[in-house]
């Protein structure tokens, strides 16, 4: 199981340019981000039946981290708080 | 009177092919989770293994498979066909680059549809500390297919689902 913030859905455009998350062309804010990043990740369009998800610890390594298009299918829940 | 008596039969008949049927799905699964548990326990490893017992575990850890069984995986691009005796060999050369190795299979899913024929998706989590003292943790989903023959349930596929797509 996995616990991952969704930052997309279907048919949206998403990258990251030196750690800012850009949605349809526009800088997202996120409050709920505390440490540095430095992610790069090229244009991107959400898979159809997909939402897009991406953990909130970003100050590690792109490489290490798991993120990307998860189907709708697979999420089976919320946190509480 | 007498086609009552018939509808009653009819009807016990039916709800015992049903119980029958549900108790040989039950026993299958049962089967098929046994293989999983076999899996585990034979390619985990602890402190201080001897060579016996490693080469013991990698030979039958062989004869949980099919020859041959496919594996792909998308992490190392792999798609490979292996016999129960490339798979031991590759167990063995694998386990010994570990001090201790923990295989633990969860969240399984077992479809018994068709017939002699095993669909499980399971998550499996591989925790451990190479020689070299890195340690490892690795949880992935799992697709795997398992047929039956006169020797019982064998693993015929492994394949690691992408879960996530960059």
């Amino acid at each position: 199981m996995l616990l991952k913030r969704i930052v997309a859905t279907e048919g949206e455009e998403i990258e990251f340019r030196s750690g800012k998350l850009i949605v349809n062309q526009k800088e997202m804010e996120e409050p709920y981000f505390r440490f540095p990043s430095d992610w790069n990740l090229p244009p991107r369009v959400v898979q159809k039946g997909c939402v897009y998800v991406v953990g909130d610890n970003r100050s590690m390594p792109i490489e290490n981290h798991l993120f990307g298009n998860a189907s709708l299918k697979r999420i089976v829940g919320v946190p509480l708080w | 009177m007498v086609k009552m008596k018939w509808v009653v039969l009819a009807v016990l008949a039916v709800v015992t092919s049903i119980a029958n049927s549900a108790c040989f799905l039950q026993t299958e699964e049962k089967k098929v989770k046994k293989q999983f548990r076999h899996l585990s326990e034979w390619a985990s490893k602890e402190r201080g293994e001897t060579p016996i017992t490693m080469a013991q575990r990698a030979q039958k850890i062989g004869t949980l498979f099919l020859d041959p069984c496919e594996f792909k995986t998308h992490i190392e691009p792999f798609s490979e066909a292996l016999t129960p005796d490339e798979i031991s060999s590759y167990a063995m050369r694998g386990r010994s680059l570990f001090t201790v190795l923990d295989l633990v299979f969860y969240d399984m899913k077992i479809d018994l549809s068709e017939e002699r024929v095993a669909k499980v998706t399971v998550t499996v989590k591989a925790t451990g500390r190479l020689k070299d003292g890195e340690n490892i943790k690795e949880i992935h989903e799992l697709e795997c297919l398992l047929k039956k023959n006169e020797g019982g349930w064998l693993f015929s596929r492994f394949e690691v689902v992408e879960v996530l797509k960059r």
